[in-house]
């Protein structure tokens, strides 16, 4: 079985020379789930977004289906993150154009990946926009007009409607009340299962974590400190700082 | 620029008739105005604009006797371009008798001192401003457009930065996404003019604000089309016969205004129309103003 993504010793520094993440590897086969776990600025977002294609690693590789997809630049990098990764960010800001229809938004992946009949376009952003659960008579409305739930609903019908292979999910809920985080997460769970995409999660939320990963990587200060099965790594967790998390999880 | 001398050894029968035509222009200018290192730069990216169809040449705009966005980009062009014998026709969205148009056509005349017309058959040079005159245009002419905004991408983005990048890699999407906003909240397109097109299957290219009437008349078009923006010292070009195709979705047809009515004075069908500001009644008439006294058999 070949992976869908590959990470080979991915160090990224960023301008200002603070450290992003160091060493990361992994692979994440298809219909996999993994899990990134960590505190704030342990580099989780940042092993995220080298994996969206959205930064460039300093030294390493990433590998997506098979092709090493780290030195490509420019419209092919756009077009292939159209083409065979979808990206949930934390806040809907960074992922959607608030000034475009939901359509629009979930359409702009289709475009970025070539398609030109605005009939089938439409079409299929409508499927998805109705399979997130969110009313059609919205389709046509700006993004601004939304909810907060309801455009990380957008973000997920527009990461998933090139039907990639590959789903990024940095932090999701995040900024949810709980009632709408579950309804979401209950909403991935049952999309990831039905499609058997592979997903990257990240999140700090172990309950989280435990419904959708099959596996875990704990990150700390930019390295990963252990990698396992979830169920594993939450009963038994080996490094003092996962024992740190899970404790505080558990007392909470 | 004292240094230069004119060292050509000799003159050609068309260089010669250049001369005596300069006879009868204005005292204290150059021919054409331009002094010719001016010329020069305007040429060299008009060269460059001609082998690269569509693409966004810069070029240094100099100031002109007209204000910027008044026509100085097509001015400096038709300048730049203008040899003793051509016979130059100005055209300001169809009328040849508009305060600029008179202006330029006589600024044109009095530089130059070339003939002018109204006759868009007659003409060589047509220095034009959001029109294609209606007539047949042939293989000998030149078509000048004035262009307000030469980017087709200033619309989706406004940093030339971004657009430039846009433009170099072909990466069309935004200008996709933007047609696909437009239908998808008003069910048509809002380009009534400058719809976007694609030159030669790989420019996007503003067509200057030329209504939907005149965009498919660019495809494979026999005339020499250059565009000239004095305000963002942009020039581009069509050269003849070019693949022009409006930028539009498969299943979308580009669609032209439909003309609800027959000209009220020439009776004329097929030409693009405008409502008449002339009378109090409301009534449509020809756009273009030469071909339809023309047509009545005014001349």
């Amino acid at each position: 079985m070949s992976a869908v993504l590959e990470l080979r010793e991915v160090t990224l520094r960023y301008p200002d020379g603070t450290l992003g993440c160091r060493d990361v590897s992994f692979d994440l086969f298809a219909g996999e789930v993994i899990g990134i776990v960590g505190e704030s600025g342990s580099g989780k977002s940042t092993v995220v977004g080298c994996a969206s294609l959205d930064l460039i690693p300093s030294s390493g590789r990433v590998v997506v289906a098979g092709e090493d997809v780290t030195g490509i630049r420019g419209a092919r990098r756009r077009r292939l993150r159209c083409e065979s990764i979808g990206t949930v960010y934390q806040t809907p800001q960074q992922g959607l154009d608030f000034s475009l229809t939901a359509g629009g938004n979930v359409a702009s992946t289709m475009l970025g990946a070539g398609w030109r009949s605005f009939g089938r376009v439409r079409e299929r952003a409508l499927a998805y926009h109705v399979a997130m659960e969110l009313p059609a008579e919205r389709f046509d409305v700006p993004v601004e007009l939304f909810s907060g739930g309801m455009r990380q609903r957008v973000q997920l019908a527009k990461a998933l409607a090139s039907a990639p292979p590959l789903l990024l999910l940095d932090e999701p809920t995040a900024s949810l009340d709980v009632s709408v985080q579950a309804r979401i997460l209950d909403l991935v769970r049952r999309l990831q299962l039905e499609r058997r995409f592979a997903m990257l999660v990240v999140s700090h939320d172990l309950a989280v974590m435990r419904m959708l990963a099959d596996r875990l990587l704990v990150m700390y200060r930019g390295e990963v400190v252990e990698r396992g099965l979830t169920d594993q790594i939450l009963g038994d967790p080996q490094h003092p700082y996962t024992q740190l998390l899970v404790s505080a999880q558990l007392i909470a | 620029m004292g240094e230069f001398t004119d060292v050509t050894p000799s003159l050609s029968k068309r260089e010669l008739g250049d001369l005596a035509r300069r006879g009868g222009r204005s005292a204290g200018y150059r021919f054409a105005y331009l002094d010719e290192s001016a010329k020069r730069d305007v040429r060299r990216a008009l060269l460059k604009a001609i082998c690269i169809p569509g693409h966004q040449v810069p070029f240094a705009s100099r100031e002109m006797p007209v204000a910027r966005g008044w026509g100085s980009g097509g001015l400096q062009v038709t300048l730049a371009t203008l040899v003793a014998q051509d016979v130059v026709k100005v055209y300001d969205q169809g009328d040849d008798e508009s305060m600029n148009a008179i202006a330029i056509r006589d600024l044109i005349r009095r530089t130059a001192g070339v003939a002018t017309t109204t006759d868009a058959r007659a003409a060589t040079l047509i220095q034009t401003r959001h029109r294609i005159p209606e007539d047949a245009l042939h293989e000998d002419q030149v078509l000048v457009f004035q262009v307000p905004i030469a980017d087709p991408l200033r619309i989706v983005d406004a940093r030339p930065s971004v657009t430039r990048r846009l433009h170099a890699e072909r990466d069309y999407a935004p200008i996709w996404l933007y047609l696909y906003e437009d239908l998808a909240r008003r069910d048509r397109s809002s380009f009534s003019h400058s719809h976007p097109v694609l030159v030669d299957g790989s420019y996007v290219m503003s067509p200057s604000p030329i209504p939907r009437h005149d965009v498919p008349r660019l495809h494979h078009a026999p005339f020499l089309a250059l565009f000239g923006a004095g305000r963002e010292a942009i020039v581009y070009a069509v050269p003849p016969y070019t693949r022009v195709e409006p930028v539009t979705f498969e299943d979308r047809p580009f669609e032209t205004e439909r003309g609800e009515a027959a000209c009220a004075l020439c009776g004329a069908t097929a030409t693009f129309l405008v409502e008449d500001d002339a009378t109090s009644e409301h009534r449509w008439i020809c756009s273009d103003v030469d071909h339809c006294v023309r047509t009545r058999g005014g001349r």
